[in-house]
């Protein structure tokens, strides 16, 4: 059996995974289950977590290309640490609920990175700094994600206590403390993660001297995320502010690290379209590259992982 | 037990018997000795008779309008229910299964239990567990204190490592601080008077807070259960106010008992203050009841299904002793057949090949007598299927059989309303 077959083998059962976990998720939530199925919803999102990484792995050998230097790849890699955050997290709380959010987006981010043609990240950094700035970013934005579904479930439960609306859902959801400390834990963790991105960012702005009117957003709005993220963090220490205001802080936090991806995707092209993503980053037969505006170019090789790709890199930052 | 149930496994008209005792709940199981043609009301008399027995003596007579008695498949059905927690008071209760069970495990023991008994009651625990897995009866609190501690599992997760404040002591609220206690919180009472208050601390194995300490206790404390005969409010919005602010946001979690309330209703507004009181409990414990009944009509019907495939075992009982006949039959005259060629013909045959020969023999039984046995067990419990043994037995000349079904119960019993 190839690689790619592997990959695509692992593609599948990803999203089978995925698939399954969700509906399982969901039936929980709404009608509820046995415990013995109730049990199976995180081991899905694994099986899940297990083929994603194995595709991202075998499909970023077969296109020779890092997963870093790809958006599609790199948006999968993100709903891949989501999952395994979720996974490591609930070992530490009972959050399995969470699962019901975590289920459907990994699902949404493993068939659109394969479906969609977001382009290349620039291909002029040096390819430790560019490693760097997208992991940090990536993983800190799965552990916001991971904080932003824990606070949305926690203003769930809460508003159902303060009703007094008893039974049915609320029985099947975690308990609000717990939620309180997961939502928490995931901040703490993900807030260095998004400093680094943010140093390392401007960083990479300044070198490439930037000046982008879309740039300019993404780095405002990624301030912005790092202001709330630190003082929800900061009034939570010095004032008291937990459950609901932290919660609604934290929803109001991802929001601006939704808009920051939101306007890097958006990007107008600066240039020729580098399509060393989607094209290449996948497993399939070899073909001619194209640019996005559908004329044929001439492949090069596309830095720092010498991956065949057309001429002309994309602004991605 | 061994000597109650020895009592009932002496009569004459009693062969198996098991007896179910809860805390309002005396039931008598009973089959008829295997083998013997005894009329099942005899057996249900006789075990009358035997509690009458065990009464003070003098008052049989007024023992006896207090019984109860079902007979055959009504007996299994109400083992069956009875299991299921659909005869309790509380329906849906789960100590009843655990009962049953032990009851079972008790007749073992005497060794008052057969094949019979064994029969109904793992069909009954099964039926049981269908329907505790196959609809909602069991879920939901049934009591004010239960429905508390859930919700402040609900607020906290675990309880272990959390603190909790018993104000006043009141009843109910003993019931919740009880269940709060053994949930893993570390319990503080605090009451007006410091006698009682150490009383209560020792029953319940909690400490003791002044009265006057009250607004700096819910400071320290997770879970407030306040039951007091105060004529106004006890915990204000001030007090429970600078508590929120020095507790830095974390979580509290107010159950107001009392009549007229302790607390004021008011400080349900501040933000990570949870306030219950007896009227809100009371209502989830309606909706628990609610629910329930719905259930019950979900595992009344899971009971029939149970009910009716157990018929269906029961039925196919009477054609057995013919097909077991049969087999027997049919297996002596080919093994006979063999034999008679292992000291002729086959006589140089080794032992493997022998057995081998031996199992194809019971293959080819088994084989040969798959359809008709099948008929007769699909013809079994109507009149043509006893026509077909009557045939099959004239047929292949078996001897005639007793045909006679340990599988129908008779059961008596006491049940007082209010438990399981």
């Amino acid at each position: 059996m190839t690689a790619s077959a592997v990959a695509w083998a692992g593609f599948w059962a990803g999203a089978a995974g995925y698939l399954a976990a969700t509906v399982l998720f969901f039936w929980q939530i709404s009608r509820g289950l046995p415990p013995r199925l109730v049990r199976l919803g995180p081991v899905f999102i694994g099986a899940g977590a297990l083929s994603h990484a194995v595709f991202i792995t075998l499909a970023s050998l077969v296109a020779n290309i890092c997963p870093v230097r790809s958006v599609n790849f790199a948006l999968s890699v993100g709903a891949l640490a989501t999952a395994f955050g979720y996974l490591v997290a609930r070992l530490r709380w009972r959050i399995d609920a969470i699962g019901a959010f975590v289920a459907p987006i990994g699902l949404t981010f493993l068939i659109a990175s394969r479906l969609a043609n977001l382009g290349a990240v620039d291909a002029e950094l040096p390819p430790f700094f560019l490693a760097l700035h997208v992991g940090v970013n990536l993983i800190g934005d799965a552990l916001f994600l991971l904080a932003c579904t824990t606070a949305v479930l926690y203003l769930v439960v809460e508003k159902r206590l303060k009703e007094k609306k008893l039974g049915g859902v609320l029985g099947r959801l975690p308990s609000l403390d717990v939620l309180d400390q997961a939502e928490h834990r995931f901040l703490l963790f993900g807030f260095p993660l998004l400093t680094l991105g943010i140093i390392t960012g401007t960083a990479w702005a300044y070198r490439l001297e930037a000046g982008h009117a879309g740039e300019v957003l993404r780095a405002a709005f990624a301030y912005l995320t790092w202001a709330v993220f630190a003082g929800v963090l900061l009034l939570r220490a010095a004032a008291g502010w937990r459950g609901r205001r932290a919660a609604l802080g934290t929803i109001t936090g991802f929001f601006f690290a939704v808009l920051v991806l939101v306007v890097y995707l958006v990007r107008p092209p600066a240039g020729p379209v580098l399509s060393c993503s989607s094209s290449l980053a996948f497993p399939t037969a070899p073909r001619p590259s194209r640019c996005a505006s559908g004329s044929p170019s001439r492949p090069t090789r596309c830095p720092p992982c010498s991956a065949p790709s057309p001429a002309g890199p994309r602004s991605a930052r | 037990m061994p000597a109650v149930l020895g009592a009932f496994a002496g009569r004459p008209s009693v062969g198996e018997v098991m007896c179910v005792s809860t805390c309002n709940r005396v039931e008598v199981v009973a089959t008829p000795p295997p083998g013997a043609q005894v009329d099942l009301d005899r057996v249900a008399e006789e075990i009358v008779a035997a509690l009458e027995g065990f009464a003070t003596p003098g008052s049989g007579p007024v023992l006896r309008p207090h019984l109860y008695r079902k007979v055959g498949k009504d007996a299994v059905q109400h083992l069956f229910r009875v299991a299921s927690s659909l005869d309790s008071l509380v329906v849906g209760e789960p100590q009843i299964l655990g009962q049953v069970k032990q009851a079972f495990e008790a007749a073992q023991a005497a060794g008052t239990v057969g094949p019979g008994l064994q029969r109904i009651v793992g069909r009954a625990l099964q039926t049981a567990k269908r329907v505790r897995s196959e609809t909602s009866i069991g879920e939901g609190q049934v009591s004010i204190a239960s429905v508390a501690v859930d919700l402040a599992r609900q607020i906290f997760g675990e309880l272990k490592g959390h603190r909790a404040l018993l104000v006043g002591a009141g009843e109910m609220a003993l019931g919740a601080a009880q269940l709060v206690v053994r949930a893993g919180a570390r319990l503080d009472v605090i009451n007006r008077s410091p006698e009682r208050a150490q009383a209560l601390a020792r029953e319940l194995g909690a400490g003791v807070r002044a009265w006057d300490e009250l607004p700096s206790a819910i400071v320290d404390t997770d879970v407030v259960i306040s039951s007091t005969s105060a004529p106004g409010f006890v915990l204000t919005h001030d007090i429970v106010s600078r508590a929120v602010k020095l507790r830095k946001g974390r979580t509290l979690f107010f159950i107001d008992i009392a009549v007229p309330r302790d607390i004021e209703p008011s400080v349900e507004a501040l933000n990570n203050v949870f306030l219950y009181d007896v009227d809100d409990l009371e209502g989830v414990v309606r909706e628990t009841f609610r629910e329930r009944e719905g259930e019950a009509k979900r595992a009344e019907q899971l009971v029939a299904e149970e009910m009716s495939s157990f018929d269906a075992w029961v039925d196919t009982q009477s054609v057995v002793p013919t097909v077991v006949a049969l087999r027997a039959k049919a297996r002596a005259t080919l093994m006979a057949e063999l034999e008679r060629s292992f000291a002729g013909k086959l006589k140089h045959l080794g032992q493997p090949e022998r057995a081998a020969l031996e199992v194809m023999v019971d293959a080819a039984v088994n084989k040969l007598l798959h359809a008709p046995v099948a008929r007769l067990k699909r013809a079994a419990g109507d009149p043509r299927g006893e026509q077909m043994a009557q045939i099959v037995r004239e047929l292949f000349e078996l001897p005639d059989v007793t045909v006679v079904s340990d599988a129908s119960g008779a059961a008596g019993g006491a049940r007082e309303r209010g438990g399981p």
